[in-house]
C-alpha cells in the first residue's frame, strides 16, 4: 500500500506536504507479479526441447504449450541498456510449427493467489484497475496479446500491444478497466493468471477479441495474435514485467535478491546452492546424517524450508550423485556417497520435512541427500 | 506425464510395512524423476494424481 502519513513521536506530517513523486520509488510491494525482473532462476538457467507446459528456468514463470513448436527457453543476459535489469526470460524457437493445429497455444504465464490480490477489490463497486507494464523484444513484429483471467469465477479480460521494430527492446503499458463482477477467492489456490501469448490457434482467434472484462469465451481470448512459433530461430525476449493497481505505470520495483528469492520459495525451493541445479552430483546444500539404532526404518530428517510454502510441496529426494528418489550412504566416507539407496521422504509439511522412509544401512551407518520441493500453482 | 504410483506406508523396526500410511505417495514421472507428493488437495501434483486415477489407472498399494 502506498504510505498516505508520517508520523514521529512529536508530530504528525501534514498529509499535503508529502510528495507522491517522492514516494514512488519507495519499495512497497506494489508489483503484483513475482520475480518480474528474471533475476530468479532456482531450477535451471537453460532448458531445450520444450514442447509441455510447466516451470523450467525462472521462477514463477509457466509455459504453457500446446504443439506449437519446440523451444529453448533461458535466463538471458539481453536487456534493455540503462533501465537496471540485469537478465531477461528468453523463448528460442527451435522447431517451427507454421501450420497450427485449431488448439494449439504457446503463453507465458503467472498464476497468482487469491489471497494476494484481495486488494484489488475484485467483484466489487469499488474494483482497482490494474497497468501492466514490461520490455519486450523479438524479431518477428506485430501484434501480440496480454491476458487477464480470474479463474475463479472463469473470467477474462485481453489487450493487444504491437512490437512495432524488429531486434529492439521497447516498453509496453496496457491498462486494464476493473471488474466490478467476480470475487476472487481468499486463499492459496490459484484466483489470476496472467498470459502473454505467443501464438494461438483459431480456437482462440475466430471471435472478438475481448477488451472489456467478461466470462470467458476461448475464441475472443487472443484475437490477431501473431505466430511466434512460426520460424526456427524466432525469439523473444521479456523482463521488467509489472503489474500494479491503478491506471498508470510507475517505474518498475525492485526488489533486494534475497527478498525476490524469498518471495520464489514459497512455491519452489531446494538444498542446492545458487547456480546448482537439481540431479547435481555434489554434496555442498546438502542434508546429512546418521542412523542411531540397527532398528529404525524412519529416519529422522527435521528439515526447515527457509521460507513457509504455499501448500504442502512435492519433494524430491536426490543422492548425492543425483538420483532422483534416494539418498546416498555415506558411511564409508563421512561426506562422500558410496551407494544409492531408495527412500521415501515423509511428514512433509509446509514448513520442512520430517522423515525419510526405506533406510536399510546399519547403526552407525551415514546418510546424505539433496532435494527440491514444489508448491507451484 | 505420471507413469505410475505407490502409496507409501511407514516401517516397523524390521523394515516390515506398518499399516500407518504416511500421507505420501511416490509418484514416477515419465521423464523418469521419482518424487514424493504429500496428500494435499491444493498440491498440483496431488491434484494430476486424481486425474490420472479418474482416467482409469490405480495406485499401487501393498500396505501391510
Amino acid at each position: 500500500m502506498a504510505i498516505t502519513r508520517i508520523t514521529n513521536i512529536a508530530n504528525t506530517i501534514p498529509d499535503a506536504s508529502i510528495a507522491n513523486e517522492k514516494l514512488s520509488d519507495i519499495v512497497n510491494f506494489k508489483n503484483i507479479i513475482i520475480n518480474g525482473d528474471m533475476s530468479i532462476a532456482q531450477r535451471s538457467t537453460s532448458v531445450a526441447g520444450i514442447t509441455t507446459s510447466g516451470y523450467n528456468t525462472l521462477d514463477r514463470i509457466r509455459v504453457q504449450i500446446g504443439t506449437a513448436g519446440t523451444w529453448t527457453q533461458s535466463q538471458s543476459t539481453d536487456v534493455p541498456t540503462g533501465q537496471g535489469f540485469a537478465t531477461s526470460l528468453k523463448m528460442e524457437c527451435t522447431t517451427a510449427n507454421a501450420s497450427l493445429n485449431t488448439n494449439s497455444d504457446l503463453q507465458i504465464q503467472q498464476r497468482l493467489e487469491g489471497q494476494m490480490l484481495q486488494y484489488l477489490k475484485k467483484g466489487t463497486a469499488n474494483a482497482e484497475s490494474v497497468t501492466a507494464s514490461f520490455w519486450v523484444k523479438s524479431n518477428k513484429t506485430g501484434t501480440y496479446i496480454y491476458e487477464l483471467r480470474d479463474l475463479d469465477n472463469s473470467r477474462s479480460i485481453s489487450k493487444s500491444y504491437t512490437i512495432n521494430s524488429a531486434d529492439t527492446w521497447e516498453k509496453k503499458t496496457v491498462t486494464f478497466a476493473g471488474d466490478t463482477t467476480g470475487v476472487l477467492d481468499n486463499d492459496n489456490a490459484e484466483s489470476f493468471r496472467i498470459n502473454f501469448h505467443l501464438a494461438a490457434g483459431t480456437d482462440f482467434t475466430s471471435g472478438t477479441l475481448q477488451t472489456s472484462w467478461g466470462s470467458t469465451v476461448n475464441a475472443n481470448r487472443a484475437v490477431g495474435q501473431v505466430n511466434l512459433a512460426d520460424a526456427t530461430s524466432n525469439y523473444i525476449n521479456i523482463t521488467g514485467v509489472q503489474l500494479e493497481a491503478g491506471d498508470t505505470a510507475s517505474e518498475f520495483e525492485f526488489l533486494p535478491y534475497d527478498v525476490n528469492l524469498g518471495r520464489c520459495q514459497r512455491y519452489y525451493t531446494k538444498s542446492y546452492e545458487d547456480g546448482t541445479f537439481a540431479g547435481a552430483s555434489t554434496g555442498y546444500g546438502g542434508l546429512f546424517g546418521g542412523r542411531l539404532a540397527n532398528s529404525y526404518g524412519n529416519q529422522p530428517v527435521q528439515y526447515r524450508f527457509f521460507t513457509k510454502m504455499r501448500v504442502l510441496p512435492t519433494v524430491t529426494s536426490y543422492s548425492l550423485t543425483g538420483t532422483s528418489g534416494a539418498v546416498s550412504d555415506t558411511t564409508t566416507t563421512a561426506g562422500s556417497p558410496s551407494s544409492d539407496v531408495s527412500v521415501t521422504l515423509a511428514r512433509i509439511s509446509q514448513s520442512g520435512i520430517g522423515y525419510f522412509v526405506g533406510w536399510t544401512g546399519a547403526g552407525g551407518s551415514g546418510w546424505g541427500f539433496q532435494f527440491t520441493a514444489d508448491a507451484e500453482l | 506425464m505420471i507413469t505410475s504410483v505407490e502409496k507409501i506406508y511407514y516401517l516397523n523396526d524390521d523394515g516390515t510395512k506398518t499399516n500407518v500410511f504416511s500421507n505420501v505417495y511416490k509418484v514416477i514421472f515419465a521423464n523418469g524423476i521419482i518424487s514424493n507428493v504429500p496428500l494435499d488437495e491444493a498440491n498440483t501434483d496431488y491434484q494430476a494424481i486424481q486425474e490420472w486415477i479418474a482416467a482409469g489407472n490405480e495406485v499401487i498399494d501393498n500396505g501391510a
